[in-house]
């Protein structure tokens, strides 16, 4: 049947790109067991970047700011955009064409120019040097706008009688977000959050233009090019791989088992 | 008997629409009360208003129990809801579902306990407790929709099209059972519907709505045989519709003339002479005879219909009038027959031409 | 009411972009109409960066070249992108959620690192060619710092993007409209243009955008994959703000670089076509 032919074309794509995608990361892994980070053939094992890794205090300063600024993007943008989708898909008023406008508007500027704007800004007209309150602050304007798309995409198809319902059976409109609302919406919440905390917490054109000397992964990464990367910064970025891959495997686990629901059936 | 709930010139517009026009109504502690009328005609904006999900202008007042609630907000009304479509909630099971009101008003566990086994007893749903939404049949929605509007015993109920998803032989049974719960449970039901064999099925009271308007508030039988308005004439029960000249009004009887023929009708909205009228006369209220009657309007029969319980014959009266006549007895009439008709001027209503029926 | 909730809902998003958005990119406006002396800005209005940027033959052919970077890897994204996204959101099941952030998940390990990592496996010492050599073949040439190579690099990085875009818009798709389709005796290939095409078209201009901008203004890419005649206008623009320090000039760049942008999205939005015809379609109607 043709059906069946577009579709293994349509997963071959989809394994096509995977190879494509996790190639330098595998390459990445290889590499940090390496001696030699430059022409690495033969193999010639070895966990030497790993013990330096864990002995230099410059990789975790690194690791915790780009945490630190990941989480905290993560947090406030998932927070404004589901407020503002809330706001723009349950109450039909005025106003909401243009404040969709202005939720998606940052998704059409790029990075460089909202991190050399806001380093001018800060720097020039507050007269403060950047940290990572303002790099936060610079991260969470796109990523607000790419967790407000994946939010609206996804509370497009929730029905907001539900909450009407609770409402009349004696739910307050706080108790109504705990007991229906969230509940229902809590994953796209959670995908609007982890889009974000991918985007930021190795965003390196925002963060190079508002930190000054303050470590994270990727001004790490891009200070040491001069003496091509360090191998301890592909050692961290298989660690890091490494979380992700075991998060992949709890995460196919418990959608297995039927753990973990992320889309309810309609009643 | 005390008023449960009043409606003092409640209207809501939505911009330019006009959802609810100035209605009035009054709902008995025993009633069980329908509001019927065509789809978008602001059934459902009424409930909601009732609800408290949606403000009414300025001016409306909605009174509970004596108390004014105008400006309460939903949670504070003490009322139970069946939706359209049900609106169960998806990531709760059957008992949870049920339970959500009790639970709100923070209920003991021994409370909620006993009134689950009451209700699920009383809509048959016991041993479904488990189950989510998703995994019931359109019948068992229905009844967990009802539990949990019933199951905090509310001052009133109010329920939005609860049968319009279901099939025509559960929807049967279901009108029976809701029946059976109003009266069982002594509280007023306010029950929308847009098919009125429902509504007269079971209700005591009906309210006819055509675009945002109260057209007819009554007990049903008088609804039924003494409309007030042409909206309510023609669309409660199966009416056929006549046009004639008005020849005299007299004791509230119009006079008309139909193609040289005589025809008779109860009088409405001013009708006088020389005023083109229109006349609805219920199907199963025409009477046909087999002899021509030179005074009586007369046709042919254009099909005989067997419906089970009774028969529709389609005629062609005076030349390009169709009708239907419903008889309840096997006659020998049968098509391409000639017939003459007639009709009791007590269950005919003439009203003035135009306004045009709006639909 | 209503209105109330919906600004106090709003609001705060709101405000936050107007100032942490809006104000930084008025202030690089005003900017741009001054000028830089060691390193300090001085107010001294004039449009000599933009009349620099206009006639200076070297930052218009910058310009076009990532103009046309940016419209071939979009182009490239958008082929590879629809298929992923559709099988994702139509046969992805309760798995959905994993096979889409497999596709963004590599954004953790960081662009240089993975843009020095390709580079070491298509550049000339490479693995790819250092492969073929060991073969007795030819190096493929193209791979080897070119701007082919960099547009691979730059597809690299950016077509999850234009995957999540799909996937987002396809979610509110209504599959069973193909089966209609199917039984009115549309082939698949017609019902995709027929149906699916049509109803995702805003979804998939939001990918191409999101693919296009960072494309536009990319500089680490050709940096380490495009070899000499490889430069890009994004390379230039954060020249300005590195060791030259002409913060002024660098602001001119972006702010052309934003009204390119926002050129592209009309332009997009223009082929896009009739909106009324396109849209989300969901079971159970559009709320928005
Ligand atoms: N939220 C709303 N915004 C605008 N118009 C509405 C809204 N709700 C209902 N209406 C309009 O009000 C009228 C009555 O609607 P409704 O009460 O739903 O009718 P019914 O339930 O009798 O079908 C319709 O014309 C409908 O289009
Ligand atoms: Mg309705």
């Amino acid at each position: 049947m043709k059906s069946t032919l577009g579709k293994r074309l349509q997963l071959g794509t989809l394994i096509l790109l995977y190879i494509f995608l996790y190639a330098p990361i595998v390459y990445i892994v290889y590499v940090s067991f390496q001696t030699n980070g430059v022409w690495p053939f033969p193999p010639d094992f070895t966990l030497e970047h790993y013990a330096s890794l864990w002995h230099d205090e410059i990789y975790r300063e690194g690791l915790k700011n780009s945490l630190i600024i990941g989480i905290g993007t993560a947090a406030l943008a998932s927070l404004l955009a589901t407020m503002a989708t809330i706001a723009i898909l349950k109450y039909h008023v005025k106003g909401r064409m243009i404040m969709t406008g202005l939720f998606l508007s940052p998704l059409f500027i790029a990075h460089v120019i909202i991190g050399i704007s806001s380093l001018m800004f800060n720097k020039n007209v507050l007269g403060l040097s950047g940290n990572i309150g303002s790099t936060i602050l610079a991260n969470a304007t796109y990523a607000t706008a790419f967790a407000f798309l994946v939010v609206l995409a996804q509370l497009a198809r929730y029905d907001w009688r539900l909450d009407d319902a609770a409402m009349v059976f004696g739910a307050t409109p706080k108790v109504v977000f705990k007991e229906i609302t969230f509940p229902l919406i809590w994953s796209a919440i959670f995908g609007a959050f982890v889009v974000s905390f991918l985007l930021a917490f190795n965003n390196l054109e925002i963060s190079f233009y508002n930190l000054g000397a303050t470590p994270t992964l990727p001004t790490l990464a891009w200070g040491s090019l001069r003496h091509g990367v360090s191998q301890e910064l592909y050692a961290l970025a298989a660690l890091i791989n490494l979380v992700v891959f075991v998060f992949f495997g709890v995460l196919y686990a418990m959608l297995k088992s039927g753990l973990l629901k992320l889309d309810y059936k309609e009643a | 008997m005390g008023i449960v709930l009043e409606l003092k010139n409640v209207s809501k517009n939505y911009g330019k629409v006009i959802a609810a026009d100035n209605i009035n109504i009054e709902v008995d502690q025993t009633e069980f009360f329908s509001l019927l009328g065509p789809s978008g005609s602001g059934k459902t904006t009424m409930l909601r208003i009732i609800a408290g999900l949606e403000e009414p202008n300025e001016g409306s007042q909605v009174i509970i129990n004596g108390k004014d609630v105008t400006h309460a907000p939903p949670y504070q009304r003490g009322i139970g809801m069946v939706f359209q479509d049900f609106l169960l909630f998806p990531h709760k099971t059957v008992a949870e579902n049920i339970l959500f009101p009790l639970k709100m008003q923070g209920a003991s566990q021994k409370e909620k306990d006993e009134n689950l086994k009451w209700i699920t007893h009383l809509t048959q749903l016991e041993g479904l407790e488990n189950r989510y939404p998703y995994q019931l049949s359109g019948g068992q929605k229905q009844r967990v929709a009802l539990a949990r509007g019933l199951v905090s015993k509310p001052s009133l109920l109010l329920l939005d099209e609860p049968l319009a998803n279901l099939d025509l032989e559960l929807r049967k049974k279901m009108e029976i059972e809701i029946r059976r719960f109003q009266i069982e449970l002594g509280i007023p039901f306010i029950y929308v519907t847009h098919n009125q064999q429902e509504a007269l099925t079971m209700s005591d009271s009906i309210a006819i709505m055509n675009y945002g308007k109260m057209e007819q508030v009554g007990e049903k039988f008088s609804l039924y045989h003494d409309p007030d308005s042409q909206f309510v004439a023609s669309f409660l029960g199966s009416a056929d519709s006549i046009e004639a000249e008005v020849a005299s009004v007299q004791d509230g009887i119009a006079t008309m003339t139909f193609h040289g023929k005589t025809i008779q009708a109860r009088a409405h909205n001013g009708l006088k002479a020389g005023d083109q009228a229109i006349c609805y006369i219920k199907s199963e209220r025409i009477r046909m005879e087999v002899e021509e009657n030179p005074d009586a309007p007369c046709g042919v029969v254009l099909d005989k219909i067997f419906k089970g319980q009774y028969i529709d014959y389609i005629l062609d009266i005076e030349e390009g009038n169709e009708i239907i006549a419903s008889s309840g007895t096997l006659s020998q009439i049968k098509a391409k027959d000639r017939i003459s008709i007639s009709w009791d001027p007590q269950v005919a209503d003439a009203f003035p031409l135009p306004p045009k029926d709006p639909s | 009411m209503n209105q109330k909730i919906f600004w106090r809902l709003s609001g705060p998003g709101a405000l936050f972009l107007v100032i942490f958005l809006l104000v930084p990119l008025i202030t690089i406006l005003v900017f741009s109409f001054w000028r830089t002396e060691s390193y300090t800005m001085i107010a001294d209005w004039n449009l000599d960066n933009y009349i620099r940027l206009l006639t200076d033959k070297t930052y218009l052919t910058f310009l076009m070249r990532s103009l046309v970077m940016a419209t071939v890897v979009s182009l490239v994204s958008l082929v590879f992108s629809w298929p992923i996204a559709f099988f994702i959101a139509r046969y992805g099941g309760k798995y959905k959620i994993i096979l889409l952030l497999l596709t963004s998940a590599p954004f953790l390990t960081g662009e240089v690192l993975r843009v020095t990592a390709l580079q070491q496996i298509l550049g000339p010492l490479g693995l790819i060619n250092m492969t073929l050599n060991n073969f007795g073949i030819e190096p493929i040439e193209a791979l080897m710092y070119s701007n082919t190579s960099s547009a691979i690099g730059l597809t690299y990085l950016w077509v999850p993007f234009m995957v999540l875009a799909i996937y987002l818009s396809l979610l509110n798709f209504d599959f069973d409209l193909l089966e209609v389709a199917k039984v009115n005796g549309a082939k698949s290939w017609s019902a995709f243009w027929e149906i699916t095409w049509p109803l995702n078209k805003i979804g998939t201009a939001i990918g191409v955008v999101l693919v296009f901008v960072p494309t536009l203004a990319s500089s680490i890419t050709s940096k380490f994959l495009g070899g000499p005649n490889g430069a890009l206008y994004g390379n230039i623009l954060t020249n300005q703000f590195g060791s030259t320090g002409t913060w002024a000039l660098g602001s001119a760049m972006g702010v052309v670089l934003f009204f390119v942008s926002i050129l592209v999205l009309l332009v997009v939005w223009r082929l896009v076509g009739d909106l009324r015809r396109s849209g989300i379609s969901i079971k159970g109607g559009a709320r928005l």
